[in-house]
């Protein structure tokens, strides 16, 4: 792909609602590599908590909304590999039975990309000219490493951050426990498992966190703030315009 | 033993999770094999290929059932073995009590077999005034110990030595002492007596080979090749899937096995076992049976969103990388099928209402289907269960799990559908979330339906401006 | 009782037949790579065997197999000797050694040394056919005797596997299962020719070499790699749970 004319953002709900500095984030990197952007303000979520929760009708619902939405898009770019894989994959499977909608959802699908796939596969761009004088751990969040395959692009465009120290965590790609609903359903379960992930984010030495995913940040985040441990959070997309 | 007591998934996922020394125990394991494991799948000759084309190998068998199972049984026929078929778990059990009794079995010993413990084997023999010892030398601590396992290939780990000791000296009379491998030789002096005594050897079949008639049983200890040599009977009890078609097929299938379950090139022990020991050879049983069980197996055959179920060969490689079965341990799982392949199994084998909490409770992080030698989707299929869990089936006789949560997702669908209802509900929310509870920005107490995540972690404020505001504001600026 | 018919039926059912059957359930000849491994296994020169014994030395020590270094039959029978007489009894004090009835352990002449005449030496040997039921039964309770009291039991391979250390063993008159399971050493003793690289050799031989075939896998071949083992109590490998607690391997070189 060609670099692209104008970027449409795909805004995840917990970034538009709670974190807008991760929007705000993004759009000052792609804006620095002179992208031209849309985002369509009457987005909303993507449908991934209904479909994990085992709610296919609303989240077919959400998916027909999405695709009303940003069907004629030239390229979609999101700061979530898991709204992503919902969208690219899961979409799919929703329009299993609908030719009509399965033939919408295929091109979309094509053309819709996470944060950091898109910096360095689509755009070709390792460094964005960043400095961050920390030292910082990633973790590798589940959909993003395992259902897209992204896991090179974010670490390349980490390693390509001046003054900043990457310090690798135990097990940075085992699940910190969010999974939607889940969380809040077996929240005793998902806290044991949070738990670990937060260990081994204290044990990295890191004064900051960061990941392309903003659900298992938040989650990671509730359990520092509990335990009054001061590791800052942030995501990938915020390192990245800093100067 | 291990019952059936998947509701209690919750209450006893609680118990694991505050037993220091389970929790040990998994973290030990999961370091141990879940990267040897995949350091091993990385090494094959084969390549990347192997484990896609295993998925295939196994995929034809399951497609190709009938044909597969026919030919096995003429096969084992024709090597002198008898062949049984049972369609439920009673005919199973009524089979090998019928041989048992016919032969004034005494004494039965085990080797590790998850389908005679899930059919109710040892319950049945033992009410006939039959005993029957299980071998692997996990088993046969729990069978002790009266408990249900904690790992598909690693029943006890989540025992002490200090508690296999005290069992021991309790069940044994032999002198205590913490140290494993005079633990295991009071365990193998034990259980060698009844081996030499035992009548009837009963083993399970890991992987079937239908063009050779053979079955397949694996162990590291060698007890199953004791429980299938030395009695005059020997009965192997086989759910309905675990075949292949051929030789070749079967040999990639139980190498990506051995790696899965123990991160071996291959088991330590592997047995062909075709037929009862020939008129002219000098040892091995009088006489083979092979009970192949249907019990629900040909339902999930049946439902092409679960059929590649019946693909997994349970050698326990997703329970090794698994983050919640990490935390929970395998009896939280209340079945003889635990971790995340127990997760889609149960609720198939033994009802989805009763396992609802199990296809729930998992995160979806996909780390399973990365383990699986076998690349089984096992994400998909619970996120099949959740949907029937939610608007019901009838043909799987699930009724819909929670009218609230119903309730709640179809109204989150009519707010999600309308930006103009949806910020105003935001704003509303921006205004009561100033009520609850928080501490620099973080609200420490969410109520009703979202406590439980307060539980245990803080949670953001809602930002005073969408993101969507913002860029309406900032655009507006540039505009004007 | 279900009947095989009926419980085929249901899966046919199931499965939504009458589609038809896969093609390539049962492969009826070889491919052309496994062509070329039994031609690479019959063309094999002793010279390009000898990085196999190497393999096999290497993967021996963490699978706790013993390979023994004698390499020519009179050292291999007198390293025996020594363990016979070394090596003492797991359960009693009464020393037996059970061996099969095989052509390269009857060469070894065990029964003619010195050495051992206090010990019992045990063959199994083949359950004549022309012997009457009872006859039959009779002499294998004195085979599984004889086994139940050795502490150590020889045996031979049909092939030994270096990348994976693995014996395989048919069963053939003369040739016991439990010769190598039920005394607490096993030793075996096997010819270099016998020596494969890969499993993927031993299974595309037992899949396609005319012979292999012509006899089957019989009704119980068995695959060992290493001796008996187990982590079971908080993971700790100990060897020796079931099984034979050592396993002594021994090569014989090529006379040839």
């Amino acid at each position: 792909m060609n670099k692209p004319e104008k970027v449409t953002l795909f805004i995840q709900c917990l970034v538009d609602t709670v974190f807008p500095e991760t929007g705000a984030a993004m759009v000052t990197v792609l804006e620095r590599l002179g992208l031209k952007l849309d985002c369509p303000s009457n987005q909303t979520c993507c449908g991934q908590p209904a479909f994990n929760a085992g709610h296919q009708r609303e989240a077919r619902a959400a998916a027909v909304k999405f695709l009303d939405i940003f069907e004629d898009a030239e390229v979609i770019v999101c700061p979530s590999g898991s709204c992503v894989n919902m969208v690219r994959n899961h979409y799919l499977e929703l329009f299993a039975d609908d030719p009509k909608m399965l033939v919408r959802a295929q091109a979309v699908s094509m053309k819709i990309y996470e944060f950091t796939e898109f910096l360095v596969d689509v755009l070709g761009v390792e460094s964005v000219g960043a400095r961050f004088p920390h030292k910082v751990t990633y973790h590798a969040s589940c959909h993003l490493n395992r259902f897209l395959g992204v896991d090179r692009q974010p670490r390349t465009l980490l390693a390509h951050i001046d003054d900043m120290t990457l310090i690798e965590m135990k097990d940075a790609d085992t699940c910190c426990g969010f999974g939607g609903t889940f969380a809040v359903k077996y929240s005793e379960i998902s806290g044991a498992v949070l738990e670990e992930k937060v260990q081994n984010i204290v044990d990295s030495g890191a004064e900051v966190v960061t990941g392309c995913d903003m659900g298992c940040l938040m989650n990671i985040q509730g359990m520092l703030s509990r335990k009054n441990i001061p590791i800052e959070v942030k995501h990938i997309a915020q390192l990245l315009a800093e100067k | 033993m291990s019952t059936i007591a998947p509701e209690k998934y919750k209450e006893n996922a609680s118990k694991g999770i505050a037993d220091p020394v389970l929790q040990k125990a998994l973290g030990g394991l999961q370091d141990r094999l879940g990267p040897a494991t995949e350091k091993l799948y990385n090494s094959q000759p084969e390549g990347h290929d192997m484990r896609p084309r295993a998925h295939q190998f196994r995929r034809k068998a399951i497609d190709n059932l009938d044909v597969l199972l026919s030919t096995l049984a003429d096969k084992v026929r024709g090597h002198g073995g008898i062949v049984h078929f049972a369609k439920t778990a009673e005919e199973a059990v009524e089979i090998c009590k019928k041989i048992a009794l016919e032969n004034d079995v005494k004494t039965v010993v085990k080797g590790k077999s998850m389908v005679t413990e899930e059919v109710g084997l040892n319950l049945a023999l033992e009410k006939e005034g039959i005993e029957v010892y299980e071998t692997d030398l996990g088993e046969y601590i729990l069978q002790l110990s009266g408990e249900g396992p904690t790992h598909i290939v690693a029943p006890a780990i989540h025992k002490t030595r200090r508690e296999i000791a005290e069992l021991f000296t309790e069940k044994l009379g032999t002198p205590y002492t913490e140290d494993p491998p005079t633990l295991t030789r009071y365990a193998r002096k034990a259980l060698r007596e009844k081996f030499l005594k035992a009548d009837m050897g009963i083993s399970g079949c890991n992987l079937a080979c239908a063009e050779t008639g053979h079955i397949v049983t694996v162990s590291n200890e060698g007890n199953i090749r004791m429980s299938t040599t030395l009695p005059k009977i020997h009965v192997a009890f086989m759910g309905m899937e675990r075949i292949v078609a051929n030789l070749e097929e079967q040999q990639s299938i139980l190498r990506l096995m051995s790696m899965g379950a123990a991160a071996q090139e291959i088991g330590g022990y592997v047995s062909y076992v075709g037929g009862p020991a020939q008129a002219d050879h000098s040892d091995g049983p009088q006489e083979f049976h092979l009970i192949i069980i249907d019990n629900g197996r040909s339902k999930i055959l049946a439902d092409p969103e679960f059929r590649e179920m019946l693909c997994c060969i349970r050698c326990g490689a997703c329970l090794n990388v698994c983050p919640v079965y990490g935390k929970i341990g395998g009896q939280a799982y209340g079945s003889p099928y635990c971790g995340p392949v127990g997760a889609v199994v149960t609720p198939l084998l033994f009802g989805i209402n009763t396992s609802a909490d199990l296809c729930a409770g998992e995160t979806l992080c996909g780390a399973c289907k990365q383990a699986c030698p076998l690349e089984i989707n096992l994400p998909r299929m619970l996120l099949a269960l959740r949907s029937k869990l939610s608007d019901g089936d009838p043909d799987w006789q699930v009724q819909p799990k929670s009218k609230g949560e119903n309730l709640l997702f179809s109204g989150w669908q009519r707010l999600n559908n309308n930006r103009k209802i949806y910020d105003t509900l935001l704003d509303l929310m921006r205004m009561l979330q100033h009520l609850l509870p928080a501490k620099q920005g973080m609200i420490t107490r969410l109520p009703w339906p979202f406590s439980g995540w307060t539980a245990n972690r803080n949670m953001k404020k809602l930002a005073p401006k969408t993101f969507m505001q913002q860029w309406k504001e900032t655009k507006e600026k540039k505009d004007s | 009782m279900t009947t095989q018919k009926d419980f085929i039926g249901d899966i046919s059912t199931a499965l939504g037949r009458p589609t038809p059957a896969a093609v390539d359930l049962f492969t009826v000849a070889p491919t052309t790579a496994e062509q070329d491994i039994l031609k690479n296994i019959r063309q094999r020169s002793p010279g390009e065997r000898q990085p196999f014994i190497k393999t096999l030395q290497e993967v021996s020590v963490p699978l706790h197999l013993d390979f023994h270094p004698e390499r020519s039959l009179e050292d291999i029978r007198q390293a025996i000797i020594t363990l016979i007489l070394e090596k003492d009894p797991e359960w009693g004090t009464k020393k037996s050694v059970v061996r099969w009835d095989h052509p390269l352990l009857n060469s070894l002449n065990l029964e003619a040394a010195a050495e051992l005449k206090d010990i019992s030496l045990y063959t199994t040997s083949p359950v004549a056919a022309t012997l009457s039921a009872e006859e039959r039964q009779q002499q294998r309770q004195q085979t599984r005797k004889e086994v139940e009291e050795s502490f150590i039991g020889i045996t031979s391979a049909d092939y030994c596997i270096a990348a994976t250390a693995t014996l395989a063993m048919k069963t053939r008159p003369g040739q016991a299962r439990s010769v190598s399971l039920v005394p607490s050493i096993h030793l075996a003793v096997v010819e270099e020719s016998k020596l494969l690289a890969t499993l993927e050799e031993l299974y595309t031989l037992l899949k396609w070499d005319e012979a292999e075939q012509a006899e089957g896998l019989t009704n119980n071949l068995s695959l060992v790699s290493g001796p008996s083992k187990t982590g079971d109590i908080e993971l700790v490998m100990v060897h020796g749970a079931h099984g034979p607690r050592e396993l002594h391997l021994f090569l014989v070189a090529d006379r040839s």
